[in-house]
């Protein structure tokens, strides 16, 4: 898989993943901005400023944006996210140029305020749509109640008030600042040509101007907290906890989500048998998150509303007997193989693979062949886990429970 | 392009249908039997979903943790679950171990220990996820749908009835695993990398000695479906959806409908999201699909909004719904042409969406519709076929269900 990589003049990183036995190519821009780049004034406006880059540029309509992706018969989307921005599609090969022509024209957009006023609705109908949704908004409310005051505890929606008063010179200045070219990568995986790609990529960003996108990383101490919002037109109890991890620099990274697998990825994890072989729970999961400067390890359980209190003591039961005992060497080996077939089976096509590349460069500006992930992986030894939670890493534990439910401690 | 698919059917029936993808180096499967929801016994409503959850509690001679620990160390990315028609089995992994996970899959099949001590877990998950359908507006605004839209057992949902699961004992699960666990109705696919010959000779070693007949599939009949249900729920949005005949795949007009929906609900640039979220900024989500159940076919359109903007969310949707018979343009039938034949060939680039698709093909159908026949389908569809589809097939005798604060003013 033969990688490619260049910076244009105006700061722009384009890199691309050969995969000759692909049928089709993705691309991307991953922007390296998200909620923890906005002040609490525009809270909402990266994510609102994803809907508006689709409403078109000085030579698009929104109608010609989304038409002419259709009509090359792209699978293409965005997303947002505490810290990053992506929007990507996949085509056939044949049609490359013109996919490239529309995701950087939209890099661009015009910010037309009538376009800004009618997605407004949007985006307020999205709001309520995820307010309806308590395995989601209880993931929010411990994001929020964990890092406190630290930019990672700010909300991608936003809030029906923060949105509502948005105004549109708010959201281009935002863009002005966060989508300079420097604070860019174009990235691209599968059949595509890399000649071209570059070429077409300089002559049209060519009049792009850099600026000044910084990003504050403060340190962040770990926070203990328990807090319930009592709601009783929720039926279940949606209880959510957060635990230190690493972020996504540190090298230990791989061992912290090989321990995330082996305590709730799934079917066959340590909480799977605590809670859902014996019916206490209906759903529960831990995973690790590794961002900018921080991470963490989310988890999230659903129950009855009477047993909320029995499954928060076992969650917390299993996690320090994990801590005490540590796990067998079995164990390891299982949850590297699994991590590594899910790898495999994620980049397989082009859109999977995509992903891993662009963030791989955003967080770490470098690229790293699948085989040297899964390496990395398998590389974890009993030691390398011993270590890791001999720091008692979930020692430090927000816990918040969603519906009807009076208290929990 | 991956070519035609190997088939094989044992002498006990079981069918299997398998598709070599060169581009991947994994391996996807799954298995399909006849034991979903519309053959629950009457009165045990949610037998498919128990009896596929305690399948995993041991079988052949590995105990429940033997068992979830021998697919873990294969890397199995499990996939399934009780469905409306069938129950489904299956995963993903590395190519190499796809004979290791088969073997697995064979016991949980054939020879599940069932135990008795674990069916209260079972039934308590199964209570649990039926509840847990409060906290998720849009599942049961679907599941309602159905069920409004097909009165008999195709109205049913895989999680059953609360007095379904708990009327369950350790002997009618195991009476119904006898009945309908079977291979003479039931499908197995395999997409991906592996070698026909090793593999068919696998299969035959694995379930050559099964036997026995699933019991036959039942028709659905939408006869006596009701035109307006209002589920009262003090919620953000409103849900809306609604629900007509259609034709099924495998019908001689399927790709006239299948185009006709795309250009209702392809792309961003489709009527639907044009029509109502962009021009009107009415919602977030609004989208129409084709649902598709054995020999019966339907339009599932839905749309969820805030209250004040939910009559006219439906006004409008409807609108859409039946202004597509007036006539789709060139432009639009070539924009949907061209999105559904690239989405098929990415389709193929991922051995866990084509395992699925020519698992589904050979259940609904009786036979894997290859990728070439297919894209002729497609290619053929001109907008005279559409017209007329949708006059033989227009938008009109709606089933409805609202989900919400509001209940809506419905014309018939």
């Amino acid at each position: 898989m033969k990688f490619e990589k260049a910076i244009l003049d105006n700061g722009l990183t384009i890199i691309g993943e050969h995969n000759p036995s692909a049928l089709s190519l993705a691309t991307g821009y991953f922007v390296r901005t998200g909620a923890r780049d906005e002040t609490a004034e525009v809270s909402g406006v990266s994510h609102f400023l994803e809907h508006m880059l689709f409403k078109g540029s000085e030579r698009r309509s929104a109608d010609d944006v989304n038409r002419e992706f259709d009509e090359i018969g792209a699978d293409y989307n965005a997303f947002t996210g505490e810290e990053y921005t992506v929007y990507y599609g996949a085509v056939l090969p044949e049609h490359q140029a013109r996919m490239l022509d529309i995701l950087t024209d939209m890099m661009r957009p015009s910010l037309r305020v009538e376009d800004f006023t009618m997605e407004k609705n949007v985006i307020l109908e999205e709001i309520a749509l995820y307010k309806d949704r308590p395995q989601f908004t209880v993931i929010d409310e411990v994001r929020s109640t964990y890092y406190q005051q630290h930019p990672l505890g700010q909300s991608v929606l936003g809030t029906a008030e923060s949105i509502t008063a948005l105004e549109r010179d708010q959201m281009y200045e935002y863009w002005q600042r966060r989508y300079a070219p420097n604070n860019l990568i174009l990235a691209i995986t599968g059949q595509f040509d890399w000649e071209a790609t570059l070429r077409q990529a300089e002559e049209s960003t060519r009049r792009w101007e850099p600026a000044d996108s910084p990003r504050a990383t403060p340190d962040f101490t770990p926070t203990s907290r328990v807090k319930v919002v009592q709601n009783e037109k929720i039926h279940r109890a949606h209880l959510a906890f957060v635990s230190p991890g690493v972020s996504a620099q540190d090298p230990q990274r791989y061992i912290a989500d090989i321990i995330a697998d082996m305590i709730g990825g799934g079917d066959g994890s340590r909480l799977y048998w605590e809670l859902i072989e014996p019916g206490t729970a209906d759903s529960v999961r831990l995973s690790h998150d590794e961002e900018d400067g921080a991470g963490a390890f989310f988890g999230y359980a659903s129950c009855d509303p009477e047993k909320a209190q029995l499954v928060l003591d076992k969650i917390r039961g299993v996690l320090e007997r994990v801590t005490v005992e540590g796990f067998r060497e079995e164990e390891i080996v299982r949850a590297k193989r699994k991590v590594a077939s899910a790898l495999v089976l994620h980049d397989e096509t082009p859109r999977g693979r995509l992903f891993h590349v662009g963030f791989d460069w955003q967080y770490r500006q470098e690229h790293r062949p699948l085989d040297e992930v899964i390496d990395r992986f398998l590389a974890v030894t009993p030691q390398d886990v011993q270590n890791f939670l001999a720091r008692r890493p979930f020692d430090a534990m927000t816990v918040v429970a969603l519906g009807p439910v009076a208290s929990i401690a | 392009m991956p070519g035609t698919p190997y088939t094989l059917t044992l002498p006990n029936g079981l069918r299997i249908v398998a598709e070599h993808l060169p581009a991947v180096r994994s391996a996807a499967f799954q298995f399909l039997v006849p034991a979903g929801a519309v053959t629950d016994p009457d009165g045990q409503e949610g037998s498919a979903t128990v009896l596929e959850g305690l399948a995993y509690r041991g079988a052949g001679s590995r105990n429940a943790r033997e068992l979830s620990d021998g697919l873990d160390a294969l890397g199995v990315q499990r996939a399934g679950g009780a469905e409306l028609e069938a129950a489904s089995y299956g995963g993903a992994l590395l190519a190499d171990d796809l004979h290791a996970a088969l073997e697995i899959y064979s016991d949980i099949l054939l020879r599940p220990h069932l135990p008795a001590d674990q069916l209260g877990a079972e039934q308590a998950l199964a209570l649990q996820k039926l509840e847990r359908l409060e906290d998720s507006p849009s599942d049961k605004l679907f599941l309602r749908l159905r069920k409004a839209y097909y009165p008999g057992n195709y109205g049913r949902t895989a999680l059953g009835t609360a007095e379904g699961v708990k009327a369950l004992t350790a002997e009618a699960i195991r009476a119904d695993h006898a009945r309908r666990y079977r291979p003479e109705g039931s499908v197995m696919a395999v997409a991906g990398r592996f070698d026909w010959g090793a593999l068919s000779e696998t299969i035959h070693r694995l379930f050559g000695e099964w036997a026995g007949a699933a019991p036959p599939f039942l028709t659905p009949d939408n006869t006596g479906r009701e035109r307006y249900v209002h589920i009262q729920k003090d919620t953000n949005q409103e849900q809306i959806g609604i629900m007509y005949p259609s034709v099924p795949v495998g019908h001689p007009e399927y790709y006239a409908t299948r185009m006709a929906l795309s250009v209702l609900s392809g792309g961003m640039a489709a009527r639907l999201f044009t029509e109502v979220r962009e021009k009107r900024g009415l919602c977030y989500a609004v989208r129409a699909s084709h649902s598709n159940v054995r020999g019966s076919g339907a339009i599932v359109a839905y749309a969820g909004t805030t209250p004040e903007r939910c009559q006219e969310t439906l006004t409008v949707l409807i609108g859409e719904l039946r202004r597509l018979a007036e006539g789709v343009t060139e432009a639009e039938l070539t924009r949907a042409r061209t999105g559904v034949l690239s989405d098929l060939v990415m389709q193929s680039e991922a051995a866990r969406s084509r395992a699925a698709g020519i698992a589904r093909d050979q259940y609904v159908l009786g036979r894997v519709r290859t990728m070439e026949e297919i894209r002729e389908g497609v290619e053929a569809v001109t907008v005279e076929d559409i017209r007329a589809h949708l006059q033989r097939y227009p938008a009109e005798d709606f089933t409805i269900v609202t989900l919400g604060p509001v209940e809506l003013e419905v014309q018939a």
